[in-house]
């Protein structure tokens, strides 16, 4: 069952037993959880008529007890707080309080404590507590998310909160899709390990009797990994429309905020038409939008002229027929002998020509036409500005370079095409640090002196970056940090499988690049996830292979992943992948979680 | 999917903490336990939630005596339209079955099956013509939370009587089409009739009769097509009745898939565009002000006045 019908199974079941006018109440994480898979007018259709958020809800004393007050928050100490207050001084007739995860007995003391009213009806636990983006992909969306580089006595308490989090958002998943889960490690990493751990001790020791479902044939895998082990996918720029799209402009909750790219242009007629600066891009919704998230930039470009020929066919037809139209409703206000005649003999000849009924089909289609218009521009929008972005620094260029980097060898190569681009006025900073952190990534042990001199080219060259940050990297995601075989030159069968597949020749250069997270999945999908690299918590063994696998990434998946996630399930492989991270990251995020890393770790050392 | 219910034991919880909260009370004082009876009986569902009692810690020994109030006057009208909506949906399965006879073959005149369509459908176009005029009073000014509500349920209901408006013109034009394969049928019949006949009699009747068959032929296609005029002004009729409606409508209802429909875009924007809108409010004010109207209309009239007394002047000195 996918994640995207469980929220949505959890909303409808909240909504459908109250009858009358409701009002729903969210907090900041809750609303980014409904609004993805639920729009405004289903829930007026459930005649919730009003939303509001647990902050702003207090601040207003009007009472309006014609309504019902459906909750729906996460149990944290605030919102119970804030509920206590409402609940002393309640404005709506019944309250039904809905927690996205587990309440703890003290909360429910407290709450039961305010209720002097009386006027709580219901308390339960409906765990939608992740933001299910797209079907088989889930995130957290998680603020502080660079808390997994650091080691634990740097921030023991915010590391604590970040691990909590992240286990009940893995444990609300598992409770929606009613599983109790092997789990499984990345060794290397000691977020990771806490994770999994204090997931098991939840799943298997505290809340054993919540999770307690019938055991199928072969249990499910929860896999907890470290972004580390993969740096490479996120700095790399994307050329699959949904990974594009978040890569150039930024996509937060499916919404895409045009703003962020400066001033549209206002002279193309179709642009016009786009009346708000956001735009909604979600495969539930949007037919053209599920049919082309996963294809590359070329095909995209064919696709939409087509739907703008398709359109525009449709449009001037409309338009014939309003001319029709009015000009027949003119001739009518005249009354006399002669115009019924000219009128009698139009409109027959308009319904020769089947114009009437064109007419009346205009009219009936209008909300469908209306809709492609929509439609037709915000793809049309979106694909210029990428498309004016690419051209603007030089993206065709430099990602022929980083996919090189990342996919194909030649040490001197490399780095003659490096250095080029390091000394290309056109290439912006952020391109350039993402370059040589490839390169880094790379060849970090071949030629030092080079490396070297890159790293100075690149302080020179960009005023704005902070220095040491690729070794921080380094540091980091570095050869010796990583378990899985990034690059393909550790093992013997991974070197051959390159050499062929350098002998065969690539489709595309530019979407050659497979993230890690391909390979971890075939040899899940074939048992050979190595134990040595791979452990299992305290006493779980799986037998077989596992039917369902969760791969949860700390630190954030990305687009890319997320896009072999789904073409490996439609494989029908027998094995069905859900992926999910406490962050959807793009490389300006991954950049920025760096730095911010790196700054708690440099402080953080000169107090030691 | 897995729940969990927790209200039994939030229940229980608060029941214990009740029976700790109302010994205190009761030994404030006696009378107090009268006071909480009396109150409990006045209260009835149709009075606004206040507490009645303020002065009363206990009240919440009332027990499940929860009331919904009173809720505002806009209800009422949002009901009837809700009502109108519903009525209109009957109607609609009616016509819907009018049709079905209207175009069975049948040896009498039809009018009547026509007139009960005509006047079904006549009727169903008044009834949403009134709730669109009635869904214009829901419309609230000030940026409350009420409006806010007022907002929503107009959208849902404007939503409604958009579906049925589309329901209504499906249902005619497939009655129409069909209508018109029948006559057409009909119509061809009896051409096909006259012609064979015509070719008949032709050969012995030459000039007089071929002409008058002609006249017959001639007759019976205008009276053909004034039969479709009418219908064909008909549906002209309806669909710029319909038109009207549905680009009222099409203001207030969500376009599905865009991001008007994203709860999360409508929560963030009520406070932003609430601003917005008074600051477009002053400026409009502002420049309607000093606009260029305001200064010709008030240029023209000194002019007329000026005019005016020259008149006068020229009167007077002729």
């Amino acid at each position: 069952m996918a994640l995207v019908t469980s929220v949505r199974d959890y909303i409808n079941r909240m909504l459908q037993d109250i009858s009358g006018m409701k009002v729903l109440i969210l907090d900041s994480e809750t609303v980014s959880n409904v609004s993805i898979v639920y729009s405004q007018s289903e829930l007026l259709q459930k005649e919730v008529f009003l939303v509001e958020m647990i902050d702003s809800i207090s601040a207003s004393n009007e009472s309006m007890s014609h309504l019902k007050a459906v909750y729906f928050v996460r149990p944290t100490s605030e919102n119970v707080q804030k509920l206590r207050h409402q609940l002393a001084n309640p404005r709506f007739g019944e309250y039904h309080l809905f927690f996205s995860n587990l309440l703890k007995d003290t909360q429910i003391h407290i709450l039961a404590d305010s209720d002097e009213q009386e006027v709580v009806q219901q308390v339960q636990e409906f765990y939608a507590d992740f933001v299910a983006g797209d079907p088989y992909h889930f995130t957290l969306n998680m603020a502080a998310n660079h808390l997994y580089m650091l080691p634990a006595v740097v921030d023991p308490s915010g590391l604590q909160r970040y691990s909590d989090r992240v286990v009940d958002g893995i444990a609300a998943v598992f409770l929606a899709l009613k599983r109790r889960p092997v789990i499984r490690y990345q060794r290397t990493s000691d977020t990771a390990k806490r994770i999994a751990q204090e997931t098991a001790k939840l799943m298997y020791q505290q809340e054993s009797g919540l999770f307690d479902f019938r055991r199928t044939e072969s249990s499910p895998l929860l896999l907890v990994i470290d972004r580390r082990d993969d740096p490479v996918t996120p700095l790399l720029n994307q050329w699959t429309y949904q990974a594009m799209v978040h890569e150039l402009i930024g996509l937060q909750d499916n919404k895409v905020d045009l703003r962020a790219i400066g001033s549209l242009p206002k002279d193309q007629q179709v642009v016009s038409l786009l009346q708000y600066r956001e735009v909604v891009l979600s495969s539930e919704q949007d037919a053209f939008f599920k049919s082309n998230m996963y294809e590359n930039f070329g095909d995209i470009g064919m696709n939409i002229k087509r739907m703008v020929d398709d359109f525009q066919q449709v449009a001037k037809s409309n338009q014939n027929i309003q001319t029709v139209g009015t000009n027949i409703a003119s001739l009518k206000l005249y009354s006399c002998k002669d115009v019924q005649l000219l009128v009698l003999v139009t409109v027959i000849i308009c319904e020769c020509f089947g114009f009437t009924e064109d007419m009346a089909r205009f009219v009936d289609n209008y909300p469908e036409y209306k809709k492609m218009q929509g439609n037709v521009s915000k793809h049309v929008t979106l694909v210029t500005e990428m498309s004016k972005l690419v051209e603007a620094r030089k993206l065709m260029l430099v990602s022929q370079t980083e996919q090189d980097l990342a996919c194909n060898g030649g040490q001197g190569a490399a780095y003659e095409a490096v250095t080029d681009l390091l000394n290309n006025e056109s290439v912006s900073d952020i391109d350039r640090l993402r370059l040589v952190m490839l390169y880094a990534l790379r060849y970090e042990k071949e030629n030092p002196v080079q490396l070297m001199q890159l790293f100075n080219k690149l302080a020179s060259r960009s005023p704005k970056y902070k220095q040491g940050l690729v070794q921080f990297l380094l540091k980091q995601a570095g050869v010796e940090k990583r378990t899985g075989d990034l690059f393909g030159n550790r093992d013997l069968l991974n070197i051959a499988r390159n050499m062929a597949r350098g002998l065969k020749g690539v489709e595309n250069v530019y979407t050659q690049h497979q993230p890690l997270l391909f390979q971890t999945m075939e040899s899940i999908t074939r048992g050979r996830l190595r134990d040595v690299d791979y452990p299992f918590v305290g006493d779980h063994f799986q037998q077989g292979r596992p039917q369902e696998v969760v791969i949860f990434m700390v630190g954030g998946t990305t687009y890319e992943e997320s896009r072999c996630v789904a073409l490996q399930n439609s494989t029908n492989s027998g094995i069905r992948f859900i992926l999910g991270g406490t962050a959807v990251l793009n490389s300006k995020r991954f950049l920025m979680d760096l730095e911010e890393a790196q700054r708690i770790s440099r402080s953080g050392s000169h107090m030691v | 999917m897995a729940t969990r219910n927790r209200t039994l034991l939030f229940r229980k919880y608060r029941n214990s903490l009740r029976s700790v909260r109302a010994p205190m009370t009761e030994a404030k004082s006696g009378v107090g336990p009268v006071i909480e009876m009396a109150s409990a009986s006045l209260l009835h569902p149709k009075r606004s939630y206040a507490p009645v009692s303020t002065e009363d810690p206990g009240s919440s020994s009332r027990g499940g005596a929860i009331t919904v109030g009173l809720p505002p006057d806009w209800v009422d009208v949002s009901e009837e339209i809700s009502g109108n909506i519903q009525r209109a949906r009957t109607k609609m399965a009616e016509l819907g079955k009018a049709h079905a006879k209207a175009l069975m073959p049948t040896f009498g005149d039809g009018k009547e099956d026509q007139h009960q369509i005509e006047s079904l459908t006549q009727e169903i176009t008044f009834l949403l013509r009134k709730s669109e005029k009635q869904l214009q009073k829901l419309s609230a000014a000030g940026p409350s939370e009420d409006s806010n509500v007022r907002k929503n349920v107009q959208r849902s209901l404007a939503t409604d009587l958009q579906f049925l408006s589309m329901e209504l013109r499906k249902k005619q034009s497939t009655y129409l089409k069909r209508l018109r394969l029948q006559k057409e049928d009909g119509g061809d019949l009896e051409m096909n009739l006259n012609g064979s006949s015509s070719r008949a009699e032709d050969d012995d009747f030459d000039d007089i009769l071929f002409s008058e068959h002609q006249m017959s032929k001639i007759k019976k296609s205008e009276a053909i097509s004034v039969e479709r005029e009418k219908e064909i002004q008909q549906v002209v009729e309806s669909v710029n009745e319909l038109a009207q409606i549905m680009k009222d409508l099409s203001a207030l209802v969500i376009d599905q898939g865009t991001i008007v429909d994203r709860i999360d875009y409508n929560i963030q924007n009520v406070a932003s565009t609430v601003e917005d809108g008074l600051k477009q409010l002053q400026k409009a004010e502002r420049t309607q002000r000093s606009g260029g109207m305001v200064m010709c209309a008030s240029v023209l009239v000194i002019l007329c006045f000026i005019m005016i007394v020259l008149l006068i002047l020229k009167e007077i000195f002729l």
